[in-house]
């Protein structure tokens, strides 16, 4: 027994004095144990922050209906307009610097609430859709655009709050779109509670999305405003990706029945 | 001035005249086509900062749309003036500390051309989406705008500018490993493998596209974290015990600093995806790790300014301490912002407001640029073998950056925390909250063309000095009327070793 314990007392010494050897005093680290260091260091939040959250995201499980007429089926989102390639054009033309696509859950903030930014508040025509934002609501896009920045407001609903400004008046969302991307400070307001609400955007004109041609040359296609030296205004492709692209941002997918894990739909806030 | 003399004769000076020359075309290189993006880029950065209180100014120039100025202005700050800044620093410092000469400069050349092309393209490919046709077009992601393949470009020829470091440091004389060389060498490992990572999961798997976003936003952080800050400890912990001729004052705390730095950097990042539908753990570790970047940053800032404290003079006379000095009382600010920025309050105002470019721009302009100056106000005397022209140009280079900087800083922080505020604050309209911080927007505006003033300046003075047309002299340009001792000790008078032109 006592032969044992001594046994375990001299190998402790010597585990410890291995352990030495492998991690050295600081002045004597040596570039193996330096190297291992880094591996160590660098290796474990790689793994944790870029290939295993990588892959999970990658093969999530899809959310399925717990009722209704689809209970057990899957929930796919569905999205009409070029969403892919206007993902696209929104990137490069660096929208996400002053424009954000996240309804964040109301621990990191209040965007739920906001205005009609999640989705539609309850009124006589139309039942709450707000909600916050869901993986799948980037579906069909390369890069979800979360936005570094809000000099102008969420556009995670903009489709779903221009139909319903625009319910009523002589202008499809597209148009809106258009006049506000060739002149946002001109463009016309959407009506409020009987009021035309005025856009006092800060937002700069995207007129390199436009050609001015001669009236006769611009087809159907014109916007319903003249330049000042009475030039019609068309939108290039890209300007037409672009529009239909924001168009289609309705992540409130109202109308459609939503599974219970994703309608997140919050209670009032008691101040507003 | 005897000492000297006798100094010059020693293997010592010979072996230092040997390296630097052996350096000169390619630091010289970086130097000087960095200090040229950085004009570019504060250009850049007055144009888009004047667009979001002004939108009109300049409409009408597709290429200069506010969306793609500021990315332009970010691209051309962090790899056409930072990353090459860095090359310059880290070939010369590992040279210099593992005493190898460079055999390579060549290669080293022809790779730095090849970076300045590749940054050049994806400039262009920023500005030009939509106007020049589908061989330039940016790839639109947050962080990494420059086109997908563009990354592989940029990761070979850091290798091929890099590679030789590692080289000298393998086959150094057994001795003494500085701390700076630590920070070199790990800066040399981590980049290439964050490049790696970011281009594959990025650009090449296909995956989410939140974690796209996620991802590149991880790799923004970490760069800075990772390759900008090592690099920039590196040339203070060179330049500290240098001008002030004693060793640095912690070896243990040193230590702790690097490892902390090491073990926290690579969390850094996805905070500004706070509230996004991934896994909530990315997020809360990228905000943890930004307030725990105090940590290194206190055990930097503590045994560099321990290192020179007492030596007050040196530091303000000498500009490559001066600068270094700045830079690191800017990190530990750093820190203490960082920790306010992104803490559970802090996070919810700077996540989508001015305060996190204040942030960013005192990370790349505060801490590192400010230490690359000191550190190319040091080493370009020493390649070229001539003195800086002019001590007012330095002192005018000095102020107007440091006041362009803080003005940027607090403009950007303390209008973002109203805007962020404002913007979470459900009692007013959300226009009302995001408009509170275009006064401070004017303020940014200006300061940027502080900081343009004092890079044409700067720009000007390194421009000279490559045309190999500084004071031809013994004594270093020291920001004072009467010469005294050179702080720098007598390495600093390289000119006594004989004809510089050789």
């Amino acid at each position: 027994m006592l032969k044992v314990l001594t046994d375990r007392k001299e190998r402790s010494i010597t585990t410890g004095q291995r352990l030495c050897k492998k991690f050295p005093s600081p002045s004597e680290m040596t570039f193996k144990s330096f190297i291992f260091g880094l591996l160590a260091s660098f290796g474990l939040p790689w793994l944790a922050m870029v290939v295993f959250p990588f892959s999970k995201m990658r093969a999530l499980e899809p959310v399925k209906f717990e009722e209704g007429d689809r209970k057990g089926q899957a929930y796919s989102p569905m999205r009409d307009g070029r969403v892919n390639e206007g993902s696209k054009i929104y990137g490069q033309e660096g929208c996400y610097h002053c424009h954000t696509q996240l309804i964040r859950p109301t621990y990191a903030g209040p965007d739920v609430h906001r205005d009609e930014w999640a989705g539609l508040r309850l009124t006589a025509d139309n039942p709450d859709t707000r909600r916050e934002t869901v993986p799948t609501d980037y579906d069909g896009e390369d890069v979800a655009h979360i936005g570094l920045g809000r000099v102008g407001p969420d556009l995670s609903n903009l489709g779903r709050r221009l139909d319903h400004y625009l319910k009523g008046r002589d202008l499809t969302p597209e148009t809106w779109l258009y006049l506000h991307l060739y002149s946002p400070r001109t463009n016309p307001g959407y009506v409020e509670n009987d009021q035309e609400i005025h856009s006092h955007s800060t937002c700069p004109s995207k007129s390199g999305l436009f050609r001015e041609v001669p009236e006769i040359l611009a087809g159907g296609q014109a916007l319903p405003l003249y330049t000042p030296d009475r030039m019609a205004v068309v939108p290039t492709d890209r300007a037409r990706a672009l529009v239909s692209y924001l168009a289609s941002l309705k992540k409130d997918t109202l109308g459609a029945p939503l599974p219970k894990a994703y309608n997140l739909n919050p209670t009032a806030p008691t101040k507003e | 001035m005897a000492e000297t003399t006798s100094n010059a004769d020693s293997p010592d000076v010979d072996l230092r005249v040997a390296i630097d020359r052996s350096l000169r075309h390619p630091v010289m290189f970086f130097f000087s086509s960095g200090a040229v993006w950085l004009a570019l880029s504060i250009v850049l950065g007055l144009i888009a900062s004047a667009k979001k209180h002004a939108p009109d100014f300049l409409s009408g120039f597709s290429f200069l749309d506010a969306g793609k100025v500021d990315a332009a202005h970010m691209s051309t700050l962090t790899y056409g003036w930072g990353a090459q800044a860095a090359f310059g620093m880290l070939i010369w410092l590992m040279a210099r500390l593992s005493r190898k000469e460079c055999t390579a400069s060549g290669i080293i050349l022809v790779a730095g051309h090849i970076w300045n092309a590749a940054v050049a393209y994806g400039v262009l490919c920023i500005m030009g989406s939509g106007s020049l046709g589908p061989w330039f077009e940016s790839s639109g992601i947050a962080g990494m705008e420059f086109p997908g393949g563009l990354w592989v470009v940029l990761l070979v020829s850091f290798i091929m500018i890099s590679i030789w470091s590692l080289v000298q440091f393998q086959v150094r004389d057994a001795g003494h490993v500085y701390v700076s060389q630590w920070y070199l060498l790990a800066a040399m490992l981590w980049l290439p493998w964050i490049m790696v990572t970011a281009w594959l999961f990025v650009f090449v798997f296909d995956g989410s596209p939140l974690m796209a976003t996620g991802i590149a936003s991880w790799f923004k952080g970490t760069v800075f974290a990772l390759f900008f800050l090592p690099v920039a400890l590196a040339s203070a912990y060179y330049l500290a015990p240098k001008v002030t001729g004693r060793p640095v004052w912690s070896y243990n705390i040193a230590l702790f600093g690097f490892w902390s730095l090491a073990v926290v950097g690579p969390w850094v990042g996805m905070q500004k995806l706070a509230g996004a539908p991934i896994p909530q753990f990315l997020p809360a570790a990228g905000a943890a790790a930004m307030v725990m970047i105090l940590i290194p940053a206190l055990s930097v800032g503590v045994n560099i300014l321990r290192t020179v404290q007492g030596h007050g003079k040196a530091v303000a006379l000498s500009p490559s301490m001066r600068f270094t000095a700045c830079g690191i009382v800017l990190f530990v600010g750093y820190g203490f912002l960082s920790f306010a920025l992104n803490n559970n309050i802090g996070l919810k105002v700077s996540q989508f407001s001015y305060a996190g470019y204040g942030l960013d721009i005192l990370g790349l302009y505060g801490v590192f640029s400010l230490c690359a100056f000191g550190a190319i106000y040091f080493i370009v005397p020493r390649i070229t073998r001539r003195e800086w022209l002019s001590r007012r140009l330095i002192r005018w280079h000095f102020f107007l950056s440091l006041y362009g900087l803080a003005s940027i800083v607090i403009c950007a922080v303390v209008g973002g925390v109203f805007q962020g505020q404002g913007t979470e604050d459900l009692t007013q309209p959300f226009l009302t909250g995001a408009r509170r911080a275009a006064a401070y927007g004017w303020g940014i505006t200006l300061a940027w063309g502080f900081l343009l003033l004092a890079n044409l300046f700067f720009c000007l003075h390194l421009l000279l000095m490559w045309a190999r047309l500084g004071r031809r002299s013994s004594h270093p340009t020291l920001l004072d009327k009467h010469h005294v001792e050179s702080p720098h000790g007598p390495e600093g008078e390289v000119d006594n070793y004989g004809a510089a032109t050789v």
